[in-house]
């Protein structure tokens, strides 16, 4: 945007007093629930308070459940804390897929995505840093061995047991320094998403919803790109094209699948993150699951549609995710085995979530009128 | 055609063909012209530096889509900073009237050679730049209030011949008009398209936010825009209707430099606008002015007139025929090619064509060889976001990038490889649609002024022009 000036004040007072003064009383455009809206600090708000801060605390109380399951499993590792902490975990990793999607703000600040869900992990690297516990957690190269893939490892990839799993937190020499990585690991987990909600509570929730425009760098402007990458990559590539080969030169790489050791989760891991990106698409409400303004009542309240069949976007984004839905649904429970016994599925999960990637990045964009550049154009 | 100009007697008697060009007009509107318009590049190429997009745009991106026919111009690395000090300065030196020829030169040289590096910077306004300057290279825009003129009593005039300015006023004329002719189509005036999709963006804007919430405001911005285009070159000739019409240029462009991010345009076609002005409004500035600057009245009032030679002068006419001819056809060259404009992009370039079209899209590439071997490409690995963005909607772009794919990858392990793209493209709020045709194999496939029947056809009319 440019800088307003006093000759720009006065053409738009100027303006305004002569449409206005043409537009009567305007009595004919009273917005209409039905039709949407184009109030986006409306949209803004109920994204906030509704869907993005009661999600946060709903996956914080299975974090921190999974935080005290692995305290009691640090401090006796048995057989029952061991599965105690699997299950937390699975909760809470599961619990994870719906909050991952809010790329913006805070998140984005910390890069708690990277921190959290880099997978496949790094068993090497794990190791490495089990070795010396002075390493650093807050850098790049340490995305991929922390988080919940390494968890993962941790609890379900040391050993092919519970008995060799248990032995290599107890028996061997190394055993503190195991267990010292996994406090090391959840403790960096505690402390990200303490300051992801603390930053959203305490300033991010005021900017997110008074900087209403939509130039580089506001708040819907970077929601919606957020939104969109993560769709892209996270979901798309991440889950389902990068381990169906769909996505690189047709090499199957089942062993890329997110919950890689724990195997029968990823199906359930899948299906509630793209379930989630579908409720909040539209607007659903994190505690009672009523719908609120959204990307959908928004494009609604623009009057987006197809010119050719008269539907609107949000109903044809809607039907494409429902199609996407279907797809995931029909998946063995280990997205792992059916890569390797039946890939045909999974790669045509990819090739309808590239359709909704299409309708997002394209469609959506558009006619938000939400623009990915840094420079100047002069819209041709 | 200038009112307030009287023609000066003219000593021979010259066929009637040469009466207007004989006519003389005060030097004052194109000097004054020449002063704003250095000092606009000037601050044009600060702004530009200082916001790092030199180093974003021309030294950052791996690879670059030159103009067809203009594979010659390259980046210059670390060099392209000269290139920008070279225009900056040139430019200042424009607005002083010093070493005027050559520094007009150097401002067409220099700023023509950036925007040839890269289509996707391409901008309607930077060509007006470009041609602006041209013309004026063989325009004596320094022979009245500059430095020069100040040195050499040869060069000062008050008067000059009045093609010499009325060719820059025809030309910024041919701008609006075609601008405004280039919105008589279906999308803008009976859909409100793009204003539809781009001013409810901005309905949180103070004061005039909520009336981008009604329907029929783009309706209103769309035909008001167009209306304002088309007539504002007469409204700015006519002596009577002048100062209504820079208002008008005012009020307008200030809006546009609100709603829209398009940097200096705005301010450059306010100030450009100047350029209608009479002799007798300059004259009354500078008398005012000049007497508190202590100018000597002789340099204000040098009661002499600009010659040139009739070789000269009949050297010059020609060239500024051809090129007029030129720009009044060139922005129609579309019609020589099959399919609908917007879609395909065919002709959409040099024509003034400006706020048409939201359109957005998305490729993915496919580069595969005959021993099996196949790899869908990451875009950011080989270009810039708006590289990106710019490339996915416009078809000779598309084919570039497949090019420079082919011979990255002939030398990565394939062999004469294949190209293929995956695109999809939405416009004027229509929902996507593919734009290539996918089987074509766009390694094989060379770049020319010959329709791309590679382009998948639009299943819409946009009717007009």
């Amino acid at each position: 945007m440019i800088k307003s000036n006093w000759l720009q004040m006065i053409v738009v007072c100027l303006l305004a007093g002569i449409i206005w003064a043409c537009s009567g009383k305007g009595s004919n455009s009273d917005p209409d629930p039905d039709k949407g809206t184009t109030d986006r600090k409306a949209v803004l708000i109920n994204l906030a308070d509704n869907s993005i801060i009661p999600a946060y605390a709903n996956y914080k109380v299975k974090q921190d459940a999974m935080l005290i399951k692995s305290q009691a499993f640090l401090s006796k590792p048995d057989i029952t804390t061991l599965t105690a902490f699997r299950q937390a975990w699975v909760d809470a990793y599961t619990e994870w897929q719906k909050v991952e999607l809010f790329d913006i703000g805070p998140a984005n600040k910390t890069a708690i995505v990277n921190y959290y869900n880099i997978y496949p992990t790094s068993v090497a690297g794990i190791n490495e840093y089990i070795a010396d516990p002075t390493v650093n957690l807050e850098v790049t190269a340490s995305y991929d061995k922390q988080g919940f893939p390494a968890l993962d490892y941790l609890l379900n990839g040391v050993g092919t047991t519970d008995a060799e799993i248990l032995a290599f937190y107890t028996s061997s020499a190394n055993g503190t320094k195991r267990l010292a990585y996994i406090k090391r690991i959840t403790d960096h987990m505690d402390a990200l998403l303490t300051k992801v909600i603390n930053d959203w509570k305490s300033t991010y929730r005021e900017e997110f919803t008074t900087k209403t425009g939509l130039d580089i760098g506001s708040p819907m402007g970077q929601l919606v790109n957020g939104y969109v990458l993560h769709y892209e990559r996270f979901l798309r590539s991440g889950k389902f094209g990068i381990p169906s080969g769909a996505m690189l030169n047709g090499v199957v790489s089942a062993e890329k699948v997110e919950g890689f050791y724990k195997k029968d989760i990823s199906k359930q891991l899948a299906q509630t993150a793209h379930q989630a990106a579908v409720d909040f698409f539209n607007g659903k409400n994190a505690v009672t699951g009523a719908s609120g303004p959204s990307f959908k009542t928004y494009l609604d309240g623009l009057g987006a549609k197809d010119s050719a069949t008269r539907k609107t976007l949000s109903e044809i984004i809607n039907a494409q995710f429902e199609v996407v839905n279907q797809k995931i649904n029909v998946l063995k429970p280990s997205i792992y085995e059916e890569v390797k016994t039946n890939n045909a599925a999974v790669v045509q999960v990819y090739t309808e979530m590239q359709k909704a990637v299409r309708l997002l990045k394209v469609d959506m964009t558009a006619a938000m009128s939400i623009v990915i550049t840094y420079t100047d154009n002069d819209g041709d | 055609m200038e009112t307030e100009q009287v023609a000066k007697p003219v000593k021979f008697s010259k066929p009637h063909r040469f009466r207007f060009v004989s006519k003389t007009v005060s030097s004052a509107p194109l000097a004054v012209f020449r002063v704003a318009f250095g000092l606009m590049i000037f601050v044009s190429i600060v702004r530009f530096w200082s916001k790092g997009w030199i180093e974003t745009l021309y030294i950052q991106p791996l690879y670059y889509f030159p103009f067809y026919g203009f594979e010659f111009v390259k980046p210059l690395g670390g060099y392209t900073y000269v290139i920008f000090a070279v225009c900056g300065f040139s430019a200042l030196l424009v607005a002083l009237g010093l070493f005027y020829r050559v520094a007009i030169v150097g401002v067409f040289l220099s700023f023509t050679y950036i925007e040839l590096i890269d289509k996707s910077t391409y901008l309607n306004h930077y060509y007006f730049v470009s041609v602006i300057s041209f013309l004026l290279i063989f325009l004596p825009a320094h022979a009245y209030f500059s430095v020069d003129a100040y040195r050499s009593k040869r060069l000062l005039a008050d008067k000059m011949p009045q093609w010499c300015l009325d060719s820059v006023r025809f030309f910024v004329c041919i701008l609006y008009f075609y601008a405004g002719l280039a919105k008589v189509n279906t999308d803008w005036l009976v859909n409100a398209m793009p204003l539809k999709i781009w001013l409810p963006a901005h309905n949180d804007l103070p004061i005039i936010g909520f009336l981008f919430n009604y329907t029929w405001v783009p309706f209103v911005f769309s035909w008001v825009g167009c209306l304002y285009d088309l007539s504002i070159p007469f409204l700015l000739w006519n002596r009577r209707t002048r100062v209504a019409g820079y208002v008008a240029v005012v009020v307008f462009h200030s809006l546009t430099a609100l709603l829209f991010p398009i940097g200096m345009f705005p301010y450059i076609m306010i100030v450009t606008a100047l350029i209608f002005f009479s002799g007798e409004f300059y004259q009354r500035i500078i008398a005012f002015v000049s007497p508190k600057v202590s100018l000597p009245t002789e340099f204000i009032y040098p009661r002499s007139t600009y010659k040139l030679s009739s070789i000269t002068q009949q050297l010059l006419i020609g060239v500024f025929t051809l090129f007029f001819a030129f720009q009044l056809l060139m922005p129609f060259r579309y019609l020589l090619y099959p399919g609908e404009l917007f879609w395909t992009e065919q002709g959409y370039r040099f024509s003034w064509r400006v706020m048409l079209m939201e359109k957005a899209g998305y490729t993915q590439f496919m580069v595969k060889d005959r021993t099996g071997k196949q790899l869908i490409v990451n875009n950011n690995q080989f270009l810039t976001p708006l590289q990106e963005k710019m490339m996915a909607t416009q078809p000779d772009m598309i084919l570039q990038y497949a090019h420079i794919l082919q011979d990255y990858y002939s030398k990565h392990g394939f062999i004469s490889p294949q190209v293929y793209v995956d695109s999809y493209v939405a416009l004027n709020g229509r929902l996507g649609r593919p734009l290539i045709a996918p089987t074509t194999d766009l390694a094989n496939v060379s770049d020319s002024f010959q329709h791309k029947s590679w382009i998948i056809p639009f299943n819409d009319e946009i009717k007009g022009f």
